[in-house]
């Protein structure tokens, strides 16, 4: 030890200077940690396909809207022939076309826009979610998160973040976009006219954000893996919806049975957010949706009861 | 059983004050001694009091108690000992059922106790598709350092654990040193005053370890408080003498390898001397062997003396002393051989090294 002592009175010095400044509070760490989140579920190439289909529904609604909006502008005046079906005006028929495909920056646009994207998103969380906070709990990454100055709290909201901006980058922003196309497109006004609109379709993304958010915490850290996530997932989104159908639908059984499909019973606040008509026949069978939002802010709360359980258990660190 | 912590010479010169020894698990720290949060500078950098920890029906670590302010400090145990327990206690990765541990007076749970502590800890699962720069400036950010600033640590600490020529590689390519390399880097990030590492020399390649040996000697001669866990005892004694040994979730001991080794008296120390005779005389290296023997034998320490059979190629008997209480022995003995006038070739104890005394330790904590 007196070779070491001598060697340890000089030091080799660490090549930085001391920090003098102030440390920024712990929750400026969260995005950081939703920041890595996301880069590690933008790197998964096999994601990207499914991006990719995200995009081409976007993309579909995007030209569909101008290209019908410009058609408009290039049909005249003059009725034209459709075959032996007789003669009809241009601007009737693309009206009618725009009516059909719901691409006339209606509420019902924004609804079919958010239920498209929804089932990407549901697909990419259901995969990503062992990725996002299962495989830190499942290997041991998360001593290096909780050894810095954070807590168990800003874990949780970063990964939630990264969620929540995922969510919103493939459902809230495009629809604000389609929003502010049509609004360029056709007129200004329908910014102040439909201005319900933007506060539905942010409605609605706030609505599927804290769902689907903190159902993919609490069944993430739950499960860890990925195959029974998935399992788990589709239990829910799809084999109880299959169920509520069969007892709604061909049994008669309440529209209240049509509860347990949390993908409807978020659809139908959506629809309520938005604005949407009821359709007499489709809505029939449902049921209100207070009721609705009633369970969907109970499966939050139990997310959120299991997640503070889970922060408090000391077994988080295996 | 005295305590380390009241005995004047218990202290080494440059650590102010250490945990106690305890081989007979009772406490050493005063439960009553109280301590000042409001004030943490005056606080102990690390105070383990008490401390007890179940998994279920199973204890984890049973009423350790701890406390370090500086220097290098060996964790050592056998598997189940409890050490990485106690390790993420101290790190605020788990809490403790029983006791409360502070870190610079604040309690290891909180977000303040954790800027004072860096943690290396034994497993190395990262996020596989990151560089190794990516990863350590991502922890660099958690620590609460701005964007510039966290990119400047980043590069001084990869180039501090020479990993700033290959940090660009993907963390999936790197081998088992280079991960502890970078472990260790995101540890150093936010310069902390104590260092928590769990098996940092694990898969490391020798020049790879005197580098990190260096590095922590460095760091301790730099004030640095650093508690090393580690199954390399013979590294671990290169870095220093100062151990704690765990066994069934208990701090068994803690101090210097010669102060533990001192207080075993059910396993004397067992010391070989090796006597050269007068040249003149027949038999002469025999002879003064077991004249010497027979000296010893008086001494109030020895309990038991054996004549060795002679090296081939070497002129000297060696004797097998077994004695208690070494540092009296030593005293004893070194008056005998000057009155006696022995020459002594050699004096070598044989099982005071870390290896010996957790082996004895251990095995008296399982009888």
């Amino acid at each position: 030890m007196g070779e070491s002592r001598n060697q340890a009175a000089t030091p080799e010095l660490l090549h930085y200077r001391p920090w003098r400044g102030a440390f920024r509070p712990p929750i400026a760490s969260v995005w950081p940690i939703a920041r890595v989140a996301l880069m590690s579920l933008f790197r998964k190439w096999m994601f990207w396909v499914i991006y990719v289909l995200g995009l081409l529904i976007f993309l579909l609604f995007f030209f569909g809207q101008y290209l019908l909006s410009w058609a408009q502008t290039q049909a005249g005046e003059t009725e034209v022939q459709l075959g032996g079906w007789g003669r009809t005006n241009p601007r009737q028929l693309i009206q009618l076309f725009r009516g059909l495909l719901k691409l006339d920056g209606g509420p019902q646009t924004y609804h079919n826009f958010f239920s498209y994207q929804g089932y990407i998103v549901m697909i990419v969380l259901a995969l990503a979610g062992s990725i996002l906070i299962g495989n830190d709990l499942r290997f041991g990454s998360l001593p290096f998160y909780l050894s810095k100055p954070l807590s168990r709290w800003h874990y949780l909201l970063g990964k939630g973040l990264a969620v929540a901006v995922f969510i919103n980058l493939m459902t809230t922003v495009p629809a604000l976009l389609l929003y502010a196309q049509w609004g360029l497109l056709e007129s200004w006004d329908y910014f102040y006219e439909r201005f319900d609109l933007l506060l539905g379709i942010l409605g609605y993304g706030a609505v599927l954000t804290v769902t689907l958010t903190l159902l993919l915490l609490a069944t993430a850290t739950w499960l860890r893996r990925t195959v029974p996530l998935i399992m788990t997932w589709t239990t829910l989104f799809f084999f109880f919806r299959l169920l509520a159908s069969a007892l709604v639908d061909g049994l008669r059984f309440s529209p209240r049975w049509r509860l347990i499909d949390l993908w409807n019973s978020t659809s139908l606040i959506g629809r309520t957010c938005l604005g949407v008509p009821p359709r007499p026949m489709a809505f029939a069978n449902q049921p209100p949706w207070h009721e609705a939002a009633l369970i969907l802010g109970g499966v939050s709360l139990l997310c959120l009861i299991y997640l503070i359980r889970r922060i408090q258990a000391v077994e988080i660190v295996r | 059983m005295p305590d380390l912590l009241d005995s004047p010479d218990s202290g080494r010169g440059d650590r102010p004050l250490t945990a106690g020894l305890d081989l007979s698990f009772h406490e050493t720290i005063n439960p009553n001694h109280s301590l000042t949060v409001a004030a943490p500078t005056a606080a102990p950098l690390l105070l383990c009091q008490r401390v007890s920890k179940w998994y279920g029906p199973v204890i984890g670590v049973n009423q350790v108690t701890l406390e370090l302010r500086s220097g290098i400090t060996g964790l050592v145990g056998a598997n189940g000992a409890g050490k990485s327990t106690l390790l993420r206690l101290i790190t605020g990765h788990l809490r403790p059922d029983l006791g409360c541990i502070q870190v610079r007076g604040w309690d290891a749970w909180s977000t303040e106790a954790r800027q004072h502590v860096g943690y290396c800890p034994e497993t190395d699962a990262f996020y596989e598709e990151m560089s190794g720069r990516q990863f350590v400036e991502s922890m660099a950010r958690l620590c609460g350092y701005s964007r510039r600033e966290a990119r400047k640590r980043t590069e001084a600490v990869l180039e501090r654990v020479g990993m700033a020529g290959r940090a660009e590689r993907r963390l999936r390519g790197y081998s088992k040193g280079m991960r502890q390399r970078i472990k260790l880097a995101q540890a150093l990030l936010h310069d902390p005053e104590l260092l928590v590492l769990d098996e940092p020399l694990s898969g490391i390649d020798p020049v790879g370890r005197w580098e990190f040996i260096r590095l922590f000697r460095d760091l301790a001669a730099l004030g640095k408080c650093l508690l090393i866990s580690s199954h390399e005892l013979e590294e671990l004694e290169k870095l220093t003498d100062h151990i704690a040994i765990m066994a069934h979730g208990r701090i068994a001991a803690v101090g210097t390898v010669a102060q533990i080794r001192d207080r075993l008296d059910n396993h004397p120390l067992l010391i070989r001397i090796d006597v050269r005779g007068h040249s003149h005389a027949e038999h002469g290296n025999e002879r003064e062997a077991r004249r010497l023997a027979a000296a010893l034998l008086k001494l109030r320490d020895v309990v038991g003396v054996e004549l060795l059979d002679s090296p081939p190629d070497e002129s000297v008997d060696p004797v097998l002393v077994r004695a208690r209480n070494p540092q009296r022995f030593f005293q004893e003995l070194t008056h005998l051989v000057l009155e006696e006038w022995y020459e002594i070739a050699r004096l070598e104890t044989l099982d005071d090294s870390t290896q010996a005394v957790l082996g004895y330790l251990l095995r008296g904590c399982s009888a």
